[in-house]
């Protein structure tokens, strides 16, 4: 039985930081989903804030790393989707105030 | 899925010496100001070697080591020769030098400046067109850049008939020939790079999203067709044209403004950090030199047109690069410095890279010396442009020292 749960992936991930803004992935509202599988295979969904972010593939690489910090962890895989765009409604309170978007 | 990537950014070794010799000239450029009247010919072969200075060795070294890196962003493919940007650099530094120097001291170097700038722009726009070739995607930057390439070899070997005449190697009219090579350059290159970037940077850079874009698209339409007027028109000596062009200008610019405005009122980022700052004063300028220039059409005289074309520049296009040198810098030297130690140890944040002090310090000065002097183009008021070439050769040190720092962050 896998002890991974989505909501311990949410917090590795809430390790990886964008450089830009200076809030994490989970609160910015980039992460979608975690699937965690029986066989604690993770599959990852997320976005980022543009498309043409020329960090797209080292960001990818981050979340994966901290995914692999999880004790017990399979195979990770990371799926970066463009729907839905993301846009600020989906971040937390506190980016929001801290970004001037409310 | 779109993939953008990392894998094709080149280092920072190939990019800063064009960051570095770029804010160089523009010191060396602002305190040349100070040497100048405010009344003034542009065919004056001295006012023409201070606007080589100020457009070659600022404004072009900047974007062609911001092409380095956005060219593979852009079109999600990596340059085809990347090392070719090693060649351009010493080519397009030797060439300007010399090329001011022959505008200012000795007009027979002129076409030896010339030769080595051609060579550095044939260079950069065969390499980018290569590079278009290799991807299939099809949007309105990447057209930007395909017709912008274009106008640049217009532009370069207008300028080198124009350095061939000068030194007197060929019977042109150079004054017609000079009016195509300067909108083929600022019009065709210049303009339509920045049209081109801004639907990219700006929404990345303010995070605005889900934007109508027909409104660049028409300005994209608009100026790309008004350069080939006014470049038909000079050549051809049919002065009619030319005004057309202008016109066909003015409205691609008014798009071009008006999908800014659109953007504007979809950023999620509310933050005046020295981006943000530079941007409303680089599209203030903007509407002030438009209607400058419109006030000149009306009334004929000289001086409007040296303000408008002025807000343009110094205004316009110099904010437009130098607010995003602050955005730009920081990123590669991150990436190169830091992005390796993520995860393993506490890594800066792109804006802790650069004194915010200085950077206040270079907006400020640059935009009161900016309007300041532009006042005195206007007035033709020797005391108010001194007084502003002063307050812009301060913005530049401020500018020079804290893009300095900035490159050797964390070396």
């Amino acid at each position: 039985m896998c002890n991974i749960t989505k909501e311990k992936v949410f917090e590795a991930i809430s390790t990886v930081i964008d450089p830009e803004v200076g809030f994490n992935l989970v609160e910015m509202g980039l992460i979608y989903d975690a699937i965690v599988d029986d066989a604690c295979n993770v599959h990852v969904i997320m976005t980022l804030s543009t498309q043409g972010c020329p960090l797209h593939q080292m960001i990818k690489q981050w979340v994966e790393e901290a995914v692999a910090k999880l004790e017990g962890v399979g195979t990770i895989e990371i799926e970066v989707v463009w729907e839905p765009a993301w846009n600020i409604s989906m971040a937390d309170e506190n980016v929001k105030k801290a970004l001037g978007g409310m | 899925m779109k993939a953008i990537s990392s894998d094709f950014a080149p280092p920072l070794k190939l990019i800063s010496p064009f960051f570095n010799a770029g804010v160089t000239f523009y010191l060396f450029s602002m305190l040349a100001l100070l040497f100048f009247k405010p009344s003034f010919a542009y065919e004056q072969m001295d006012v023409a070697g201070w606007v080589h200075l100020f457009l070659l060795g600022f404004v072009m070294m900047v974007i062609f080591g911001a092409m380095a890196q956005l060219i593979p962003v852009v079109l999600e493919a990596g340059h085809v020769v990347v090392d070719v940007y090693y060649v351009i650099f010493p080519l397009l530094l030797v060439g300007t030098s010399l090329m001011v120097f022959g505008f200012w001291l000795v007009p027979s170097i002129l076409p030896y400046g010339g030769l080595l700038v051609l060579v550095a722009m044939m260079i950069f726009a065969v390499e980018n067109v290569a590079t278009l070739k290799k991807t299939s995607i099809r949007t309105l930057t990447i057209d930007a850049v395909a017709w912008s390439n274009g106008y640049l070899l217009l532009g370069i070997l207008t300028g080198f008939a124009i350095a061939l005449g000068l030194s007197g190697n060929l019977d042109i009219n150079i004054p017609l020939m000079l009016k195509a090579h300067v909108y083929a350059v600022l019009g065709g290159y210049v303009v339509l790079t920045i049209i081109g970037l801004s639907l990219i940077l700006i929404p990345m850079f303010s995070l605005a999203h889900g934007f109508e874009e027909t409104a660049i698209h028409r300005a994209f339409k608009w100026v790309i067709t008004g350069v080939a007027v006014v470049f038909v028109g000079a050549l051809s000596s049919q002065e009619w044209l030319m005004y057309l062009g202008y016109a066909i200008n003015t409205v691609g610019v008014l798009f071009y403004i008006w999908q800014i405005y659109i953007i504007a009122k979809l950023t999620v980022r509310k933050e005046l950090d020295i981006w943000a700052k530079s941007m409303i004063f680089a599209f203030g300028t903007l509407i002030l030199s438009l209607l400058l220039g419109l006030a000149y059409f009306v009334s004929g005289i000289e001086s409007i047109l040296h303000a408008s074309v002025w807000f343009l520049l110094l205004g316009f296009i110099s904010s437009m690069i130098t607010g995003h040198l602050y955005k730009i810098v920081p990123f590669l030297v991150w990436f190169e410095r830091f992005a390796p130690l993520v995860g393993k140890e506490k890594v800066p944040m792109l804006h802790e890279m650069y004194s915010k002090e200085g950077a206040s310090m270079m907006f400020w000065f640059t935009a009161v010396g900016v309007m300041i002097a532009g006042l005195g183009l206007l007035f033709e008021s020797d005391i108010l442009f001194k007084a502003g070439g002063s307050f812009l050769f301060t913005g530049a040190i401020f500018l020079y020292i804290t893009m300095r720092k900035m490159l050797a962050y964390g070396k």
